[in-house]
């Protein structure tokens, strides 16, 4: 198998051709559809809630911008496909100890908005070092738990994970951006978890956690506790912290079975809720879009999240499945935590949803997962 | 192969690990799309309706504007609650049939009100000033007719009140809307449209110092619109207050002098720059500008052919006649052209070249020296200075004596006027300088144009010996809470170069004008009155009268400027009204002396 991989870096420019060709032929085109399927109905809700702004003043095209994302992130995608994700462990221990550097330097360097510091300017472009992090963490874990399998003995294979994720779970904290944190943890439970660790050890994570909780709660900032405690009771505060939670909740509810059409969100577009086009974007397509819009939503990640699955169980390696489990589960986590806090069943822990949120940094992220993706499947139908 | 068979074994957990993955995955979604029934099917008209009745509303409160003060701390300026309609945009369903229920109670310019209210997408919360100041009837019309005006409310806001009227309208200005050239521009920011600026005098100059903050509410409102809850509250900050130097009693005593005149006076304390008093006629009333004047209004004073909004004694330009030849006289002395006891023959006309120059006295002055000519205004005797002095030398000393240049007094808007040159009637007619064009320079006419106010600071030069102090009337700044922000104390701007013999010359002059020459009108038997008068020919008209005074001589207090703008003869007109002020003045001062 692995000569396999040798002799195709020896082989004459014309085959080389081909088996170019034959890649571009044999992606698995239904994972583009839905993923592009979802930035057009993100690009659709980004431009309702936002158009507004647009009318007022040229300056910030939301919509536009988000379509700019799109489509770089598209060519990212691509150019990911064409390498062997086997190359791609080659960049697993420098990706994650500079996702250590990144999130320390924006700790201290970064740009502050909204009290947070989670931007660094590039170039021009502000970029989340933490969406790159994520997609550095699973790279990272998968090559460690598929070069070490069966090497180290269990208990040390399985929570050596858990280590590598808490430093980077300590950094985003303290940002502090909790909802990365996490996100951090999410992944690698989900990882460790497809790993095979044993379901006595799941317990004992468990238990931990638990007895941990009151450690956690005296580290938490005072309006991440507030936040935890508007989650389990938001009309405690209706005006002031729980706003948020309640409007997204009153948003949704109000869009009924259809909805009351894009433009036309009483909640949306008088900016009742907040971050609109961000974190709270699917308040707005519940309450423009109706029960139906959101069905149709939860069916495109859902067949998605699927296809993710289905890549995973048929890797042509250990790498390759971790690597496909680690970023279905990194969209799973985005999305489950993200439409359970607009719902109040999460605590609002500022999240964007994959493909349907405006920002750049997180497109990027999310279409280098779909690349990994689509790269795993192409090398298993030529195994 | 014992590690082929164990790979195997692994890719089966992980598949079966996947297999569980994907059965979480499930349920999360199910939990989400039961949620979602939840919410949307079986509570959604519930929350429907909250959506509907779910109003927040901005309201701004106005912040009191400063108050104004005159010298002995009464109250000039001041703020009166007024009763204000302004709508929400974001409450409003039907723009046009508010516009047409609302015209048929108070006439709005339905044009401008849609397109203010289209600016105001942006923050459809914020309610929006639409019409100010309601009087009585329309706001009972209003509260009547409630039902019609969803989404509209009637607010209690400070507006402007000026306790006198036209009293020194000029100096303290007028505010109205700011206009949205001025809120393209830096000068006003964090101001939204329908906000009130001072557009003229100190109303304008002082602005950003009477302004004040303005305050913010949010509030929680029901289906009826009352409020429920008030989210955040931020009081407003009122202004700071002004106090001037200006003195009411003779401010009013003044204005009375010019009623049914046109002109300007300017009273002020030479050794200090105060100005106590400054008058600027025909004046109106600045209340008029607080409540929403309709265009119609506007163009009425606007193009009023008095243009009373014009400051006269800044902001318009005049020859300055006779007055001028005190600068004529400096220059000769200095220069070295005469000293006390030159003489020169009037025969009653000058002649350069073909052209005659006459004196006003058509029979000559006979043979005068300078103190002489300055008492009785001869024009030959300045003819001859200014022919032999010449034009460079001529604009050099009335640039000197402050003409050409601005005050440096706190009022916008101010006029420069111009003090000719050989270069600047070479650009402007393509023409050379004439000797004929420096003798009408030195009876201060032709091309030179002066305002009011410089010929008093020329006047104020004189007295001082050549030391210049700068104008000021605003004494201090206090804030609300009575910290002083500014506190105004004379300022020297700048001493010019000219013998204090020269200066004594000229007041020796002006001492002579009042008590046997030109304006022995002025002459009040308390009190030596020095001063000079001045009748300006001027192409719109009658001649304007000019004259220029101080007082007590030996030891002067105070300056006077009167200007009548086509009130004929200097002498005859403005120094009976100059001497009348004068004793005023001292009048004023004695009783408080002996009140106090």
């Amino acid at each position: 198998m692995s000569n396999n991989i040798n002799s195709s870096r020896l082989i004459s420019g014309k085959s080389f051709f081909n088996r170019y060709f034959r890649l571009v032929k044999h992606i698995d085109y239904s994972i583009v559809f839905l993923a592009l399927g979802l930035c057009i109905l993100g690009l659709l809700i980004i431009y309702s809630s936002t158009h507004q702004e647009i009318m007022a003043d040229g300056t910030t095209q939301f919509a536009k911008r988000q379509l700019i994302s799109i489509l770089s992130s598209l060519l990212i995608c691509f150019l990911i496909t064409m390498i062997d994700y086997h190359e791609v462990a080659k960049i697993a221990i420098p990706g994650y100890i500079l996702s250590i550097i990144l999130l320390i330097y924006v700790i201290y360097f970064g740009k502050e908005i909204g009290g947070a510091r989670r931007w660094i300017q590039l170039a021009g472009q502000e970029f989340q070092p933490a969406e790159f992090a994520k997609i550095a963490l699973i790279i990272f874990l998968s090559d460690f738990l598929s070069r070490q399998k069966d090497k180290l003995p269990d208990f040390v294979y399985f929570s050596l994970p858990l280590l590598f994720a808490g430093i980077l779970m300590l950094l985003s904290y303290k940002q502090p951006d909790l909802g990365t944190a996490i996100v951090f943890f999410a992944i690698t439970l989900l990882i460790v978890f497809i790993a095979g660790i044993r379901w006595q050890y799941i317990i004992i994570v468990f238990l931990t956690i638990l007895s941990l909780f009151p450690i956690t709660w005296s580290l938490l900032k005072d309006y991440q506790r507030n936040r935890l405690i508007l989650f389990l009771n938001p009309e405690r505060d209706p005006l002031g912290a729980g706003y948020n939670i309640i409007q997204s909740k009153v948003a949704i509810g109000s869009g009924g079975f259809l909805g009351k059409g894009l433009f036309s969100g009483i909640q949306s577009q008088l900016k009742f809720l907040p971050s609109q086009h961000t974190d709270f974007v699917f308040a707005v397509l519940g309450e423009e879009l109706g029960f139906i819009g959101a069905l149709l939503l939860l069916t495109f990640f859902i067949l998605l999240l699927w296809k993710g699955i289905r890549i995973a169980q048929e890797a042509p390696d250990l790498f390759g499945s971790f690597l496909a489990a680690g970023v279905t589960s990194f969209l799973f986590v985005q999305i489950f935590i993200n439409i359970g806090m607009s719902m109040g069943l999460m605590p609002a822990t500022g999240l964007p949803l994959p493909f349907i949120s405006y920002g750049g940094t997180f497109m990027v992220s999310n279409f280098i997962g779909i690349g990994l993706l689509l790269n795993i499947h192409v090398r298993s139908i030529f195994v | 192969m014992f590690s082929q068979k164990n790979k195997k074994k692994s890719k089966e957990i992980i598949k079966k690990r996947l297999n569980d993955f994907f059965i979480l995955i499930t349920l999360c979604f199910v939990i989400i799309l039961l949620n979602l029934w939840y919410l949307q099917i079986i509570r959604g008209k519930e929350f429907e309706q909250r959506a509907i009745n779910n109003c927040i509303r901005a309201l701004v409160e106005e912040a009191p504007r400063g108050e104004i003060y005159d010298q002995q701390g009464n109250i000039l300026v001041t703020n009166r609650p007024a009763v204000n309609f302004s709508v929400i945009p974001a409450e409003i369903s039907n723009y046009q049939t508010l516009t047409d229920d609302l015209s048929s109670i108070i006439p709005i310019d339905s044009a401008s009100f849609l397109s203010k209210l289209k600016n105001l997408k942006q923050n459809p919360f914020q309610a929006l000033t639409i019409k100010r100041d309601l009087e009585k009837d329309k706001i009972v019309a209003i509260e009547e007719q409630k039902y019609k005006f969803k989404g509209t409310l009637l607010t209690v806001q400070p507006e402007r009140k000026y306790l006198y009227h036209n009293f020194a309208a000029h100096l303290l200005g007028y505010v109205n809307e700011v206009s949205e050239e001025e809120l393209k521009s830096t000068t006003f920011d964090n101001l939204i449209g329908g906000d009130m600026v001072g557009k003229s005098g100190l109303e304008r100059y002082y602005d950003s110092f009477l302004r004040g903050e303005k305050g913010r509410k949010e509030v929680e409102i029901d289906a009826l619109g009352r409020e429920v809850t008030i989210l955040k509250s931020q009081k407003p900050v009122a202004g700071n207050d002004i106090y001037l130097t200006l003195n009411s009693e003779l401010q009013r005593f003044i204005e009375e002098q010019m009623n049914g005149k046109k002109g300007a006076i300017i009273l002020s304390e030479p050794h200090t720059g105060k100005i106590l008093a400054m008058v600027s006629y025909p004046d109106y009333d600045p209340n008029i500008f607080t409540q929403q004047i309709t265009l119609k209004q506007w163009q009425e004073i606007a193009q009023n052919k008095d243009n009373i909004l014009c400051n006269r004694t800044i902001q318009s330009v005049y020859p300055p006649g006779s007055v001028f030849k005190l600068v004529t006289a400096i220059a000769a002395l200095e220069e070295g052209i005469i000293d006390i006891n030159s003489s020169v023959y009037c025969p009653g006309y000058y002649k350069v070249g073909d052209v005659t120059f006459r004196c006003w006295k058509e029979t000559g002055h006979g043979s005068r020296a300078i103190v002489d000519a300055i008492a009785n205004s001869c024009n030959v005797f300045f003819y001859t200075m200014g022919h032999r002095l010449g034009i460079d030398r001529l604009s050099h000393y009335a640039k000197l004596m402050g003409f050409g240049e601005s005050t440096g007094i706190s009022l916008p808007a101010e006029q420069v006027g111009l003090v000719p040159s050989q270069e600047w009637k070479r650009k402007t007619f393509n023409q050379s300088w004439y000797p004929g064009d420096s003798v009408n320079m030195s009876i201060g006419q032709g091309f030179l144009l002066v305002t009011p106010l410089q010929v008093h600071n020329m006047l104020c030069l004189i007295v001082n010996d050549g030391c210049y102090y700068k104008p000021y009337y605003v004494e201090r700044i206090v804030s609300p809470s009575g910290e002083i922000m500014e506190q105004f104390e004379p300022e020297i701007v700048k001493e010019i170069d000219v013998a204090k013999d020269t200066f004594r010359i000229i007041k020796e002059g002006m001492r002579r004008v009042v008590e046997s020459g030109t304006g022995y009108l002025a002459n009040i038997e308390e009190m030596k009155i020095a001063g000079k008068t001045g009748t300006a020919q001027n192409p719109q008209g009658e001649n304007h009268a000019w004259f220029i005074g101080f007082a007590p001589f030996e030891h002067p207090e105070v300056c006077i400027t009167v200007f009548i703008e086509h009130g004929g003869d200097g002498s005859a007109t403005a120094a009976p009204i100059a001497g009348n002020i004068i004793r005023k003045y001292f009048q004023l001062k004695y009783l408080q002396i002996v009140k106090g």
